[in-house]
């Protein structure tokens, strides 16, 4: 009897201080967000604001921008995700067999991971803009085109562009994931895959691929939700334009308390935001059959 | 065949590090340009001399020793924080099979998933409160709590590898469970915690929003914050800001060349495994 | 009362000779050259009050609205206050700023500023919740050696000669164009300015208003007027420029790229350091094809927070500052233009060529009438954003001009605007 008791002090000792920070930075917050949602939380009425019901979730569903936002935001996760996803997956399969140099390769290529998501905005935006820019540059003197493309500032163009840049930031994370992942499948199994002649294309399906299934399926899910939340890049460049070309729902809800001053909208927003991704957690979960989180 | 493969190979790894490289490089070969080489039009790609003249101005117009100073001692005690109460929830919830277990990591799972922005304004009225605006300590908290759920979920994947005959029978040789953990376990995930440690230190090294809203006075600066206030109604000052990316930059180097080979490792083990 | 109260605080420093006060003081206009200007005025008033300090706080530029709204609204510690022109009515609204009449009252220096810059900055409630640091006009910059190599020697005097003028230069092949174009980060002024300037009737205490109450977007003339800046981007900017802010407009400004400006007086301070004196020139605001331009008067200024505690002790700085020479080292060194008039008459600095394009405009009322836009109304804010994203869209050719101008025209009458 006296044994699980202390078992039982010893699991919410440890897991307490995690638990109380989580719900006093973040669960709370959210709650109080939850709440504002619900208020007219604006600049005018910061000391005292009153309930209004549904009302800033009325002004969101019938703003077109919003709905502009939201396809945005589809599309930019999808873009992102499946090109970070595959290339990196090549990147991981380019690497996998040791090389000379693959060390410093790996420090080199791997290295953007690390740099800050706004820092990167600024930077590229520099690159790709459409005037003085440097990529324009390296184009039109290798006479690929014959006129700068505006990448960011021509609307065809523009969620390429962050696309091509939020890519450029995410091939390391996946690369690293599944790099690791490569190198714990056993020799033994690619070798007998080997002997009984299989060729490549055929030990990357019906070996690699199930193996190293579960890094692929959580790793997708997590960047799902990240990539969704994060402005950085799309702020740092274009804040949503030309017209609402690059407007996803962060920078929508950024936007909103940038111009109008309404906290209570963009709280809304937020919580809009925030049940797409429970949405989106639960069907994966369910189509994936993922269990991960049963042990 | 072989060969063609090979070159195949080279060719693209070679693209791929071009890639990957260019946007660092430009910023490094801006920031040793002279200043008044920085904008000019068409594109000059080298220095016509190397000058540390935007490093200079950089340290002397700016304090950008100390903002460097306050982002060191941000990032690693947040980073501290959450890694180590990470460790100690991520090993009990690797431990146990009881339903309780799953209903945490769902939640840790659910809060990591909330927007920044939903929060920002709430914090700041709490911490407003407390009397923690404009002073470091706030902001350490934030990354903290920030940190916290994600970091749990990736160590409780390594301690998830650790067999449980290991610390049964370091506590059958008499260790109570704490010894166990810190004498036995801890010292074989090793890897696992430098990289829950690196993500979370670059993470709160990058963190630009809520330090640029938490802090007010330019001393309490960090140096996203610095790097953001070179954009100012004049436009971006390229030479500064180039510079100080540069500078911003080495810090994560250092952690990525002495911990890459655990990140990865880590990241995986932390990964394949909620 | 005042007298005593002043009495009172010195005997108070005398008191508390080794407490320092304290004053926290935010500024908006963030940029490096400005702060230290500002700067070493506190420095000089802190070496003329002993025992009180300044702390200056200068947010980085794209953030400190929100700062300021957020600090203000929690009650952080802080005195005295930069605002804006176009969140004078928030801040002041919602409580944030004390009420300067009783202060200005008994200030003499005030019968000195530009005649309706006060007036101006009586947006909310008809009462002055600051006090104006700088006043910003809209003028025309011209790169005028970029254009002599193309034979024109004098600024455009209306706007279709600007338009052909600026078409004219345009070469996409060698990178020249001819206006330079704002489609980013509130263009509202750039819109305005080119509209109202079809226009002959507007009203002086309101831009979207017609003299006979009617709102200017769903009059004709905004048609051709919106019509023109249309042709603008389309004929002599580059495409790039639609996503251009202020320092993309600084930076194609002073590359040449696109020689025909319409900005601040801010940007002269920006310019001098970015161009030799003789490369660029201002002239005044071309007139439309009524024969008239509606500039107005923008402003920033110090204010003084509701909850402050050395409330006389920050109106004591703000007098400091608006002292002639400390007032004059902050213009020249900024580049904003005085709020104090007579400065235009004894400082040979603003009587120099640089400001010609604005001092003919104050000259001569018959051609430049003031007038204000309604930034008191509560949906200003929603207003830059619709107009901002609007306007691209008709840019980029996906809405008409009428299409447009129906949909601001329903947004006024929504959002009202008397």
């Amino acid at each position: 009897m006296r044994k699980p008791r202390r078992q039982a002090r010893f699991f919410w000792f440890t897991v307490f201080p995690t638990l109380l920070l989580v719900l006093f930075l973040v669960v709370y917050p959210t709650i109080k967000g939850f709440i504002m949602s619900f208020y007219d939380y604006t600049i005018f009425t910061f000391w005292n604001p009153h309930f209004v019901g549904l009302r800033n979730y009325k002004a969101i569903f019938s703003d077109e921008d919003f709905y502009q936002a939201l396809w945005n935001t589809i599309v930019w996760v999808a873009g992102s995700v499946t090109f970070q996803f595959l290339l990196g997956f090549g990147l991981a399969l380019l690497m996998w067999k040791p090389f000379k140099g693959r060390g410093i390769y790996a420090g080199l290529v791997f290295y953007p991971w690390a740099i800050s998501g706004f820092a990167i905005g600024l930077v590229w935006s520099w690159l790709l803009n459409g005037t003085y820019g440097v990529v324009n540059d390296i184009l039109l003197r290798l006479n690929i085109v014959e006129y700068p493309i505006h990448f960011l500032s021509d609307p065809d163009w523009a969620m390429f562009s962050v696309i091509l840049i939020n890519v450029w930031y995410g091939i390391p994370f996946f690369a690293i994931m599944i790099l690791a992942a490569l190198q714990s499948i056993p020799r033994s199994v690619i070798e007998a895959a080997k002997i009984d002649g299989a060729g490549p294309a055929r030990r990357l399906f019906s070996i690699v691929i199930p193996y190293i299934k579960p890094v692929i399926l959580s790793t997708l899910l997590l960047r799902v939700i990240w990539v969704m939340n994060f402005p950085d890049i799309i702020y740092g460049t274009t804040r949503g334009g030309p017209a609402g070309a690059t407007d996803i729902l962060p920078v929508y809800m950024i936007n909103t308390v940038f111009y109008e001053n309404d906290y209570s909208k963009a709280a809304a927003t937020g919580v809009i935001v925030l049940g797409i991704l429970l949405a989106y957690t639960v069907i994966y979960m369910k189509v994936t059959s993922f269990k991960e989180l049963e042990l | 065949m072989k060969i063609a493969a090979k070159v195949i190979k080279l060719v693209l790894l070679s693209m791929y590090l071009i890639f990957a490289v260019f946007p660092v490089l430009w910023i490094f070969l801006t920031s040793i340009k002279p200043p008044y080489e920085v904008y000019t039009f068409p594109v000059k790609y080298l220095p016509s001399h190397i000058s540390f003249e935007n490093y200079k101005k950089l340290f002397t117009y700016s304090d950008f020793g100390k903002y460097f100073l306050n982002s060191v001692v941000v990032a690693s005690l947040s980073s501290l924080i959450s890694t180590f109460f990470a460790m100690l929830a991520g090993y009990s919830l690797s431990r146990s099979k009881e339903k309780k277990v799953y209903y945490i990591v769902l939640f840790l799972f659910f809060a990591q998933m909330i927007p920044a922005y939903l929060v920002m304004i709430p914090q700041y009225v709490m911490f407003s409160r407390f009397h923690l605006i404009d002073k470091l300590i706030g902001v350490i908290i934030v990354y903290s709590g920030i940190g916290a759920s994600f970091s749990t979920i990736m160590a409780r994947g390594f301690f998830a590898r650790i067999p449980k005959e290991l610390e049964e029978a370091a506590m059958i040789d008499g260790c109570n469970r704490w010894q166990a953990l810190f004498k036995v376990i801890i010292p074989l995930i090793l890897p696992g915690i430098s990289a829950v440690f690196s993500f979370s230190f670059v993470n709160s090294w990058n963190e630009v929003f809520v330090a640029s809203l938490f802090l007010n006075n330019s001393e309490k600066y960090t140096v996203p914050v610095a790097l953001y206030s070179f954009i100012s109604k004049a436009g971006v000052n390229w030479g500064f800001l180039s510079a100080g990316l540069v500078v911003a930059l080495v810090p994560t180097i250092i952690i990525f060349a002495f911990a890459q080979k655990y990140i990865v490792e880590g990241l995986t083990q932390g990964a394949t495994k909620f | 009362m005042r007298k005593s109260l002043v009495v009172a605080f010195l005997l108070a420093f005398v008191f508390f000779a080794f407490a320092e006060t304290v004053l926290n003081m935010v500024e908006v206009f963030t940029w490096p050259e400005r702060t230290k200007v500002l700067k070493d005025i506190i420095k000089k008033f802190e070496a003329e009050h002993s025992g009180v300090k300044i702390n200056l706080i200068s947010p980085p530029y794209e953030t400190a609205y929100q700062k300021v709204y957020t600090m203000i609204s929690t009650k952080q510690p802080l005195d005295i206050v930069e605002v804006g022109d176009w969140s004078l009515s928030s801040l002041a609204a919602m409580g944030g700023l004390e009420n300067l009449e009783p202060y200005i009252k008994n200030w003499d220096s005030v019968k000195n500023f530009l005649p309706g810059l006060l007036d101006a900055a009586r947006t909310y409630k008809n009462t002055a919740y600051l006090i104006p640091n700088a006043v910003y006009v809209k003028t025309l910059y011209i790169r005028s050696d970029v254009l002599a190599k193309y034979g024109i020697k004098e600024a455009p005097k209306t706007m279709l000669e600007m338009y052909g003028m600026a078409r004219y230069i345009t070469d996409p092949r060698k990178g020249q164009y001819g206006f330079n174009f704002r489609g980013k980060g509130f263009p509202t002024d750039f819109i305005d300015l080119v509209v109202t300037s079809f226009f002959d009737d507007i009203d002086p205490n309101n831009m979207y208003l017609t003299k006979d109450g009617k709102i200017i977007w769903s009059d004709p003339r905004a048609k051709l007027g919106l019509e023109l800046y249309v042709r603008l981007f389309k004929d002599t900017a580059p495409k790039d420029a639609i996503n251009w802010g202020f320092s993309e407009q600084v930076n194609s400004f002073s590359s040449g790229i696109a020689p025909i400006l319409f900005q601040d007086p801010d940007t002269l301070g920006i310019l001098r350091s970015n161009l030799p004196d003789s490369a660029f020139k201002t002239a005044p605001l071309p007139v439309g094809p009524s024969g008239k331009a509606y500039p107005h008067f923008g402003f920033s200024g110090f204010g003084i927070v509701s909850y402050s505690k050395h409330k006389d002790l920050a109106w004591e700085f703000i007098k400091f500052f608006h002292r002639p020479d400390n007032l004059a080292y902050w213009c020249k060194n900024y580049g904003v233009l005085p709020p104090d008039k007579t400065l235009y008459y004894n400082d040979p600095f603003f009587s120099s060529e640089k400001y010609t394009g604005w001092k003919y405009m104050f000259n001569h009322p018959e051609k430049y009438q003031f007038t204000k836009q309604p930034i008191w109304n509560k949906n200003w804010g929603k207003w830059n954003e619709l107009q901002e994203k609007t306007m691209q869209k008709v840019l980029l050719g996906k809405m008409s001009v009428d299409e447009v101008l129906k949909e601001w025209t329903k947004f006024w009458e929504e959002a009202g605007l008397k």
